[in-house]
């Protein structure tokens, strides 16, 4: 999804002096950009949810600090993708990626035609972020990097690991070079 | 013959390919159709349509704003209070304390120590850093408004001019209000504090 919000100068400054219908103007300009970034990363709705609301209530409380420097999304959406890490991190369990294909799961064994968000959707939530902030949401493995705590090449690994993945699960004939590209 | 893994093909995507990967792609059709679907695979993310939140979170957002907002008041507000009760002691602390006046003063100095306690409580909680559901930010942010009423009234009674019994009665009453209300708070945060398993 490719995001172009523009968001008047004297919004903002309505914002920062704490006007209620301003920030609330803000948060329905962002609100849907802010819940894809964040469902797209998370598995579950909810956490997603979540993420909406403590991303608004960040800019809310630091939005005076907002100097107009770049883009208001972009400084919204990198304190959304930073709430919606530290929920992987705080539940690791729930980003390991299986070591391979979970046979006999519906969607997931290859050879099963799916669509590509059903097949995203079936990526570890460590795999989603690194996916979704590298190719949708234009981040470098440099920034993923520091936001996740992590060494470059780890989301280089996890990158090219999700696009293998991704490539068995849609289950896309490559002719002789089938089990080369992992 | 050996291929591109996906990492060099991720690489190659980067500008940044082996010198290997990037001859070896020029000549093989597998690895160049490899590429392609790759470059596909993320036009189509990139195309995926947006996903939009099933329920309306800006009445929390605003509910927390607002409890904020009343929770910065009522800290101002406290402060004179407290400053004007210092005053108020120093002044009854020349004044003789027997009979009943005795008894006013002990019960209004027992009413701002609990509520002192209750103060010291809330601090356990991590008032601002969780995220509260619309009903339970609106329970907190109407309890946190009475309180600041209470403190309102109290710096005002402090002002007042009136015989030290009826004005100590009268103190006395607010501070009890708001040591009721202080324990329904604490018990708020407790509540989702233990809801949230923390």
């Amino acid at each position: 999804m490719t995001v172009s919000l523009a968001v008047p100068d004297i919004l903002v400054a309505r914002a920062q002096a704490g006007d209620e219908e301003a920030l609330e103007a803000l948060y329905r300009a962002f609100e849907t950009p802010v819940y894809n970034l964040a469902r797209r990363m998370l598995k579950r709705p909810e956490d997603a949810e979540d993420v909406v609301q403590e991303t608004f209530l960040e800019v809310v409380r630091n939005i005076k600090q907002y100097r107009g420097e770049g883009h208001l999304w972009g400084w919204v959406r990198r304190i959304a993708s930073t709430k919606a890490l530290m929920r992987i991190r705080r539940d690791q369990i729930r980003a390991t990626e299986p070591l391979d294909d979970e046979p006999g799961k519906p969607g997931m064994h290859v050879g099963a035609n799916i669509d590509l968000e059903r097949a995203f959707e079936q990526l570890s939530e460590t795999s989603r972020a690194v996916v979704w902030l590298h190719d949708v949401e234009g981040y470098t493995h440099e920034e993923i990097a520091e936001q996740m705590g992590k060494s470059v090449s780890f989301s280089k690994s996890q990158l090219a690991r999700a696009h293998a993945r991704l490539r068995r699960m849609l289950d896309i004939d490559a002719g002789e070079a089938g089990g080369t590209h992992a | 013959m050996m291929h591109c893994t996906m990492e060099d093909l991720g690489a190659l995507r980067a500008g940044e390919g082996s010198v290997w990967a990037r001859r070896h792609i020029t000549t093989c059709d597998i690895c160049q159709k490899e590429q392609e679907l790759l470059y596909q695979r993320v036009a189509q993310l990139k195309a995926l349509p947006a996903l939009r939140p099933s329920r309306d979170r800006w009445p929390a957002v605003q509910a927390v704003i607002r409890a904020e907002r009343s929770r910065k008041r009522r800290t101002w507000t406290w402060t004179g209070s407290l400053a004007a009760a210092a005053a108020l002691a120093g002044i009854l602390l020349l004044q003789p304390s027997t009979g009943q006046h005795g008894q006013l003063h002990a019960e209004l100095n027992q009413a701002k120590q609990q509520s002192a306690t209750l103060e010291d409580s809330l601090q356990q909680y991590d008032i601002d850093g969780r995220v509260l559901s619309g009903h339970a930010a609106a329970v907190v942010a109407d309890l946190e408004d009475r309180i600041s009423a209470i403190d309102g009234s109290l710096a005002l009674q402090n002002g007042f001019t009136q015989d030290v019994e009826t004005r100590d009665a009268a103190l006395i009453k607010l501070w009890q209000e708001r040591v009721g209300l202080m324990r329904e708070l604490v018990n708020a945060h407790v509540t989702r504090a233990r809801y949230v398993g923390l």
